[in-house]
């Protein structure tokens, strides 16, 4: 069970290794433990989180790439579909059979031919185009619909953060 | 339960306890050293019977008896042998030896956990203390709920058998648990394997050797008692085996989905299961314990264990089932120079699903135990229709979404029930308008399909984007000649030569890219890569700096004080 998920996913860093997708790390902090990787996602252009660099910890179960790992952002994020611990809340990371939100459909769930790679460019994505439909982070699903002037200061302040230039 | 009562007792740590009991031995020896150098002591003794099992003992303790050298005649084996005696028939004495046994039993669990094992990881040690904690509560209960043992001897010989059967049981536990955490990592040392396989061998001979004493000494003893030896040493054994047997088929490669070893992990559950079920019916059956709180406990076991196996069972059936699904239905092609989507590796043959996606056998029928549809485009995979299609959809008992929700208590106290609530969904409820509006959606880009066609695929697809993919990678051509001039874009021949690439994988470009620059950039260390990545992340954080700076030199007003967000749920 392990053996193949390993080989899966050393496959997957050798290819995120040897073919980046733009503004995207990915691998496993500490290979001893090889189902705990560490990514690094750029905040996309043109959105307010443009410039960040936000760390996130993947989690991968041991019958990846049959279940879907876990994803969680380390550093403080504010955003509709990011709980307040990080956690993401994509339709991609969810296994078919759970539905936690009860709306999504199970074409957009997880399936083996998914990736990290694929996993991160959603998560791109989504930091572009929230779904404030899916309140994981109610207050900032409020935000982003209400006030974006304000939301904006505080993406701004988050990508200075993760820069290090935060005063 | 006994688990979490137990945390809370203050217990000593092997240190002291180590202290305390080398304390109370030396003194039981000092004081059965006076007794025996005066003369006549033997009078009031007895029975020399346990002379003969008490050498053993006696040889063990020579070391650290004082030796004050009485004046007499005697010499020093015999004044060993009469010490030993003497221990062994005074009561107080004899306690102070099995306490120092237990000691001795502790010392070596610690000692062979750090030559094999090193630093127990927190879930190891979890796992032992619970296991531990269980196994004394339900011996305990065996012992005195279920043998009902009068004579203090008999506690002593059950207690100690049950401890020496407790602390293999244990160390092929974090065997088991060690192994499995060897597994995830691509750099577990040979060596780490090495000692992981000589003491699994080791314990499945103690185990071995432990039934041959059941046979031996429990058998005269009658049926019954033998069964009760003999349930715990196979448990052992058994459970020594399947690490084993995992051990080597990792180390022959076998593909973790193949049958021969899947068939190999389930005899071995199985097996498991059967006797510990069997030597629990036994302990309710045999000794005719109607009402009691050991019969409660008891009963709770079963149940929890007939569940197990039930489960076991079910899942088994489910996967004889999709397994002679794929075999029967989807046919196996050549499929070299693909990589399976699953597994990343490449395919020699491959089964063909009927939107002509391709995977390996083994890869399709583990994920289809998940989720009965093709992991690539999520169609639905039903047992194929009859080639005369049926107007109706194919109801088949395959198109459900099965869902586990697994309670289990086993985790902390395996004798607590654990349950598992199968919810068989019926497939989503085909919302007859919903399919109609999407089909008319669906219809609007292709006119050439006719409504009934594509509400047929919806139902199947779920999805107006998968319906629309599906035709415009022609395997869902219009049923009648279009009366529109325009086909459906590259209607591809009914049987692309076997080739069908699943259409939406970049998989294959990447793979070209996968052998050229290995050497230049993913190394084959792990070191080197570890490093590596970390230079690669401080980079990526340095230029991502480098620009937003450039872009917006830091402002000399600060950010507007943030509106602390508050506790989100």
């Amino acid at each position: 069970m392990a053996g193949s998920a390993l080989r899966r996913l050393m496959a997957e860093y050798k290819q995120l290794t040897l073919n980046p997708p733009e503004g995207i790390i990915a691998g496993p902090i500490n290979e001893e433990n090889f189902f705990e990787w560490e990514a690094l996602i750029t905040g996309p252009e043109g959105t307010c989180f443009e410039g960040g660099i936000f760390p996130a910890k993947l989690i991968f179960p041991s019958d990846y790439p049959l279940s879907p790992p876990k994803m969680q952002f380390v550093c403080e994020m504010f955003h509709p579909n990011i709980y307040a611990d990080g956690r993401v809340c994509i339709s991609i990371l969810h296994a078919p059979g759970d539905d936690p939100m009860g709306y999504e459909s199970s074409s957009e769930r997880w399936s083996p031919v998914q990736s990290v790679e694929k996993i991160l460019l959603s998560v791109v994505s989504m930091l572009a185009e929230p779904n404030d439909e899916s309140g994981a982070n109610v207050d900032a699903a409020k935000m982003w619909r209400e006030d974006r002037a304000q939301f904006n200061s505080i993406a701004d302040r988050i990508v200075k953060k993760t820069l290090g230039l935060h005063q | 339960m006994p688990g979490t009562l137990v945390d809370r007792l203050p217990l000593p740590n092997l240190k002291a306890y180590t202290a305390g009991s080398a304390a109370l031995l030396s003194m039981a020896v000092y004081y059965a050293l006076t007794a025996t150098s005066q003369a006549g002591w033997r009078a009031g003794g007895g029975a020399a019977g346990a002379e003969a099992a008490a050498a053993a003992d006696g040889a063990l303790e020579a070391p650290a008896a004082p030796a004050p050298a009485p004046p007499g005649d005697r010499n020093l084996t015999e004044q060993v042998l009469d010490v030993a005696t003497y221990m062994m028939q005074e009561p107080l004495c004899m306690w102070t030896l099995i306490n120092a046994s237990c000691c001795a039993l502790a010392l070596a669990g610690a000692g062979l956990q750090r030559l094999v094992f090193g630093r127990l990881r927190v879930a190891e040690a979890q796992r032992l203390k619970d296991k531990f904690w269980n196994y004394v509560f339900y011996k305990f209960i065996f012992v005195f709920g279920v043998l009902n043992v009068q004579y203090m001897d008999e506690v002593v010989l059950w207690c100690s058998w049950f401890t020496a059967l407790g602390f293999l049981g244990i160390m092929a536990q974090l065997c088991k648990d060690r192994f499995e955490y060897l597994s995830l990592s691509p750099a577990a040392g040979g060596w780490a394997r090495a000692r992981l396989l000589a003491l699994l061998l080791l314990l499945a001979c103690a185990a071995a050797a432990l039934l041959a004493v059941a046979a031996v000494y429990g058998l005269p003893a009658g049926w019954h008692t033998f069964a009760f030896m003999a349930a715990e040493c196979v448990l052992v054994l058994v459970s020594c085996l399947h690490s084993l047997a995992r051990l080597a088929l990792q180390a022959a490669d076998a593909d973790a989905a193949a049958a021969p070893v899947y068939y190999t992990h389930l005899v071995f559950d199985m097996v498991a299961l059967v006797v510990e079920l069997v030597d629990a019916l036994h302990m309710v059956l045999a000794h005719n314990m109607a009402l009691s709180a050991g019969a409660l406990v008891l009963l709770l076991q079963l149940r929890s264990l007939l569940a197990r196996l039930a489960a076991r069972a079910a899942r088994h059936a489910r996967y004889a089932a999709l397994r002679a699904l794929t075999m029967h239905h989807y046919p196996v092609v050549p499929g070299e120079g693909d990589t399976c989507a699953i597994c990343w590796d490449a395919m020699k043959d491959a089964r063909q699903l009927p939107c002509k996606h391709l995977f390996h056998s083994s890869c399709l029928t583990v994920w289809l135990q998940q989720d009965p549809s093709c992991p690539t485009c999520r169609r639905a995979l039903l047992p194929p229709a009859p080639p005369a299609a049926p107007a109706a959809p194919p109801q088949g008992p395959r198109n459900t979404t099965i869902h586990f929700n697994r309670m289990t208590s086993s985790r902390y106290v395996s004798w607590l029930p654990s349950f598992s609530v199968e919810v068989t969904r019926a497939p989503p409820p085909p919302p007859r308008a919903q399919i109609d509006a999407m089909a008319r959606q669906v219809q609007a880009m292709f006119p050439a399909h006719s409504l009934a066609q594509l509400a047929r695929d919806l139902l199947a697809t779920r999805s107006a984007a998968l319906t629309a993919t599906n035709i415009l990678e022609g395997r869902l051509p219009p049923e009648e000649e279009p009366s529109f001039p325009e086909p459906p874009p590259e209607a591809a021949p009914p049987a692309p030569a076997t080739v069908a690439a699943p259409t939406v994988e970049p998989e294959p470009e990447i793979d070209e890219e996968d052998d050229k620059p290995v050497e230049v950039q993913f190394s084959s260390s792990s070191h080197e890569r570890e490093s590596l990545l970390q230079r690669r992340k401080r980079q990526l954080v340095a230029e991502a700096r480098r620009r937003y700076l450039a872009r917006r030199p830091p402002a000399p007003a600060p950010a507007p004080a943030p509106p602390a967000p508050g506790p989100a749920s």
